[in-house]
């Protein structure tokens, strides 16, 4: 008996000792590099893993991806518990509402670049566009691995079959109601809907039309919630006439599938749907044919007399500041940002060099005229901390007002509180 | 009469209540379409067996199956080492400090464990045992339940028999491998059983500890997968997951079926 | 808990040593020994976090970060905390909801199948199923059963969104909970009723008393200790809840339950001060509604 138990604890002390020890004593490297779930991107991570692999025999990298719907949470954990990877690639929301609070970062090595000063690094890439991943301080904690405008897709045969003209798409968000209504009318029920995934993808939209109304979620000076200002209200009260009031499609019939978010444009089941160029290209190479019928075009406003208003988001690549090998991550990283044309040709990922958009590969991405006009247009997020808590109650207000009906002042009175609640704590 | 007339209502509820698990495994086989066809249609049109192994080909469903299979496994043994030797200590043996041990091991029963996981997680943390089967196996290698329901069962072990032992020279360790053992044999199995199922079943503590591919186990494993399919297209998949993963405590239950009532019953502390 | 019944069953001399003071033999510390494997797992992984729970609900941390002692603030935020209130909420519903009809239900049906007939016992092995099935495969299928096309709208042609609305949301699971549960508690009350003596009942039968003042008269009054049991372990579990509501909502809608609370305060959000805090709160809730438990069934004992 004391047998057994004896070699039971011997056992499991092994197995804790099996975990992951990663410098062999000959130089060998292992970096450990995780991502979100996004099929075609994935595809390019290993084919680029493989090239530097074998031109570097000494490093090996161990790639994991994560799904979509506890990738925030598991990088929150693994990064706030020192068991977090080497290189992560993580979105701008994400950066400045957690990590950076949290000093769970490193910040960018212009060595790895082959360059003398981060400056030099900065130089490369359109002005602004690196502000995601900066923090209060405009320190650069990383690279983008993809930088995304907001622009709007329509079904051009789903509007023929309507009546409607696709080169004159809608411009307002009034007009896409109009528009759906002939969509309905034509036996198309599902003429445009919004993604209800995570907590993340419900801000992605709040955040689209809080642009364009004048509302946010926190207040300029980013010390107090602003979500019952009337900015916000009318964004949510947007939201939910084109989900809800408007009838030009059910939400509760809405994919949600995380892997494959633009499952519903994809299949020919809907017919408009605000999207971003890797969007575009997952659709390419799921649904080749219904991608055939798909035309991109500018984002809809709601205010069709002001200028117009867009959202830009991006991926970063950056450096665990638990790392033990940092230097070597950042070189790495630096070959992933080189392979710039191919994230562009292969998985319509921008990275936002100067003369990106007139580039001899971005030429041929159809519709680079109106991606490029897109993130002129657009604008980051502004971002406060315990960004996961604000999201979530973004994620809550949005439910209790377009599925369950409930009046859009009470739901953002409350979400107000919350929020500040969350940001003052 | 009236008792046949309670027995059919009896008998009709429980149909009721299997249906759904008829609804899970009819599903799984059938065409992914004609899942949430309307109106519903039990019988599938055609029996998509590849739908089990749809599971293996798109997830590591098999490495999370294997895993839990590993720390299941592994954690009852540890059970049944600990609680059956801290069962008989408490038992058999007089020494200072015994009673009150007891009662601070039957007081935890009353408070779940999620309330200490906090705390048990950054000192997980603090070991290193973050991501590994350390972490899933060695706090669960022994349970209140466990010593209370093996105190109670060496407790009717006869002390005429342990005397006879003692005085033909066996030690402690032999007593209780040649005479004790053998009389407890039926509830250490209903034990085995029941922390084989608690294990099984694990899901918040796992998800906590150990989230990476390589030492995840089926009920994180399965709630991940869910989470990434939740749309139509994936529900063939997630069926046959899900049936896969009701396979084992299901069959055990059936073939231990007596074992497992005994344990349900015991851990009320009934007998 | 009745174990006279044991006692006069049991072989003369068997039992547990006697813990009065006597010179400790050597035997006695080998004895000591043996139970250290287990109450060294127990004290490290058991107690150690028990105490250590209490002394984190009064700090601000994150894990990474060295501790920040902030008092009784974590407290004070949770007492005015809209959203720990409604898990707070969620969780008495849920477990309201689904151990009340559960245990009833468990209660008539161990009356009317307790017989030993072999089709009975097909009839109870239908009800005990869902007690073999683990809960996260389990909520995957009512996930698909609580579909707006699914089994449960289509069988009583419903037209309810089960998971999409805060009206019904917390319904399903209590719907799917009570599924599952009954099963658990019908064993624990056939085996109570096992254990009643069948003088007692014969004698009932013949005094003429019907079935109703049987059951009320005779049978309850005898399962009360079983009852006071079942409705602590009800509560236990009713809070335990975790999986469902991962699986069936991600806790949208008016489901996210005291423990789903802690797990993204912890987890998601990295304060686990303060999620030590309501761990400290759950703790002596459930230690409260248990001894009042206990109390209303004693008192009520005859």
């Amino acid at each position: 008996m004391a047998f057994v138990l004896a070699a039971a604890v011997a056992g499991t002390g092994a197995l804790a000792a099996c975990g992951g020890d990663d410098e062999g004593g000959d130089g060998n490297v292992t970096l450990t590099f995780w991502t979100h779930t996004h099929p075609p991107m994935i595809e390019l991570n290993k084919t680029l893993i493989a090239e530097y692999q074998s031109k570097n025999p000494n490093v090996k990298i161990e790639y994991q991806q994560v799904p979509n719907t506890e990738f925030a949470t598991k990088m929150l954990t693994s990064l706030s518990t020192g068991a977090g990877p080497d290189i992560i690639n993580m979105d701008d929301n994400a950066l400045r509402g957690e990590y950076f609070p949290k000093r769970l970062l490193s910040p960018v090595d212009p060595a790895g670049f082959g360059k003398s000063s981060v400056a030099e690094v900065e130089a490369e890439y359109v002005p602004g566009t690196l502000d995601g991943a900066k923090d209060a301080e405009g320190k650069l904690y990383g690279v983008p691995s993809e930088f995304n405008g907001t622009a709007f897709a329509i079904n051009t045969k789903h509007f023929k079959d309507a009546g409607l003209d696709p080169a004159t798409p809608p411009k307002t968000w009034q007009e896409v109601i109009d528009y759906g209504k002939k969509l309905n009318a034509a036996g198309h029920k599902q003429a445009f809907n919004f993604l209800y995934l995570h907590s993340g993808w419900y801000n992605q939209w709040f955040q689209t039309l809080a642009n364009q109304t004048g509302g946010s979620i926190l207040s300029a000076d980013g010390k107090t919630a602003a979500l019952n200002s009337p900015g916000s209200k009318k964004a949510l009260e947007l939201w939910v006439e084109l989900a809800r009031t408007s009838g030009i499609a059910d939400p509760k019939t809405s994919s949600r599938d995380a892997t494959a978010p633009y499952q519903d444009l994809a299949s020919g089941t809907q017919s408009m749907a605000i999207v971003y160029p890797w969007s575009m290209d997952q659709i390419k190479e799921s649904n080749p044919e219904t991608y055939k019928d798909l035309a991109v075009v500018p984002l809809p406003q709601a205010d069709a007399t002001a200028q117009p208003v867009s959202r830009v988001y991006g991926y970063f690549w950056a450096v665990n500041a638990a790392s033990k090998r940092k230097a070597e991550a950042w070189k790495f990283i630096a070959y992933l940002a080189s392979a710039r044309d191919r994230w562009l040709t292969d998985v319509s990922f921008v990275q936002p060099v100067k003369g990106w958009d007139t580039s001899a590969a971005a030429k041929q991405i159809p519709f680079i005229d109106v991606i490029a006009q897109a993130y002129a247009n657009g604008r980051y997020d502004q971002v406060g901390p315990h960004w996961n808590e604000v999201q979530d109650t973004i994620h809550k207000a949005v439910d209790q007002a377009v599925f369950d009906g409930k009046p859009v002042d009470q739901v953002l009175n409350e979400a107000n509180e919350a929020v500040q609640r969350s940001i003052g704590s | 009469m009236k008792r046949l007339l309670v027995w059919a209502l009896a008998t009709a509820g429980g149909l009721a209540f299997a249906a759904v698990l008829a609804y899970a495994v009819l599903s799984a086989l059938k065409p992914g379409g004609e899942v949430l066809a309307v109106p519903l249609r039990w019988w599938p049109s055609r029996f998509e067996w590849h739908n089990f192994a749809l599971p293996f080909e798109q997830t590591p469903f098999a490495r999370y199956y294997a895993n839990s299979v590993f720390v299941g496994v592994t954690v009852t043994l540890l059970n049944l080492v600990t609680c059956t030797l801290a069962g008989y200590s408490f038992s058999k043996f007089s020494y200072p400090g015994r009673n009150v041990a007891f009662v601070v091991v039957l007081a935890t029963l009353m408070v779940p464990l999620e309330v200490i996981y906090v705390p048990l997680y950054a000192l997980i943390y603090d070991l290193g045992w973050v991501n590994s089967f350390a972490g899933l196996i060695i706090p669960a290698g022994t349970s209140a339940f466990g010593i209370f329901l093996m105190r109670q069962a060496i407790d009717s072990v006869p002390d005429e028999l342990l005397e006879a032992a003692r005085l033909d020279g066996a030690g402690v360790l032999r007593t209780l491998l040649t005479i004790v053992g053998p009389l407890v044999r039926g509830p250490m199995a209903a034990l085995a059983l029941f922390i084989f199922l608690m294990n099984w079943d694990s899901h918040l503590w796992p998800l906590l500890v150990a989230s990476d591919d390589d030492h995840r186990t089926l009920p994180v494993g399965l709630a991940a997968m869910q989470a990434n399919n939740l749309g139509a297209s994936g529900i063939p998949m997630m069926m046959a997951a899900a049936v896969l993963a009701l396979v084992p405590t299901v069959a055990l239950f059936l073939s231990l079926q007596k074992r497992f009532v005994e344990g349900v019953a015991m851990s009320a502390g009934l007998r | 808990m009745t174990t006279t019944t044991a006692r006069t069953v049991r072989v003369s001399g068997s039992g547990r040593a006697p813990a009065r003071r006597r010179r400790v033999h050597g035997r006695d510390l080998v004895g000591a020994a043996l139970s250290l494997p287990a109450l060294l797992l127990f004290a490290f992984f058991a107690i150690y976090p028990g105490l250590r729970v209490f002394y984190l609900s009064l700090f601000d941390y994150s894990l990474t970060a060295p501790p920040e002692f902030v008092g009784l603030d974590n407290f004070r935020f949770l007492a005015e905390d809209p959203r720990f209130r409604q898990a707070v909420l969620n969780s008495v519903f849920y477990t309201v909801g689904t151990y009340l009809p559960a245990l009833a239900l468990a209660l008539a049906l161990a009356v009317a199948l307790r017989r030993k007939t072999r089709g009975l016992g097909w009839v109870r092995l239908l009800y005990f199923l869902p007690v073999a099935t683990s809960w996260v495969a389990i909520s995957v299928v009512w996930r698909l059963v609580l579909h707006p096309d699914g089994l449960l709208n289509e069988t009583f042609h419903l037209d309810v969104n089960w998971l999409t609305s805060s009206s019904t949301a917390r319904w399903a699971l209590v719907i799917m909970g009570i599924w599952k549960e009954t099963g658990f508690f019908l064993i624990l009350f056939l085996a109570g009723l096992a254990r009643m003596p069948e003088e007692v009942h014969e004698a009932a039968l013949v005094d003429g008393a019907n079935p109703w003042q049987r059951f009320w008269r005779v049978t309850f009054p005898l399962l009360k200790p079983i009852t006071a049991i079942c409705s602590v372990i009800a509560v236990i579990r009713g809070f335990q809840a975790f999986s469902p509501q991962v699986v069936l909502t991600g806790g949208a809608f008016d489901t996210e339950v005291v423990n789903l609370f802690v797990y993204k305060t912890a987890f998601e959000s990295a304060r686990m001060g303060r999620a030590s805090a309501v761990a400290v709160l759950m703790f002596a809730l459930l230690i409260a509604v248990t001894l009042v438990q206990l109390r209303v069934f004693r008192r009520t004992d005859t």
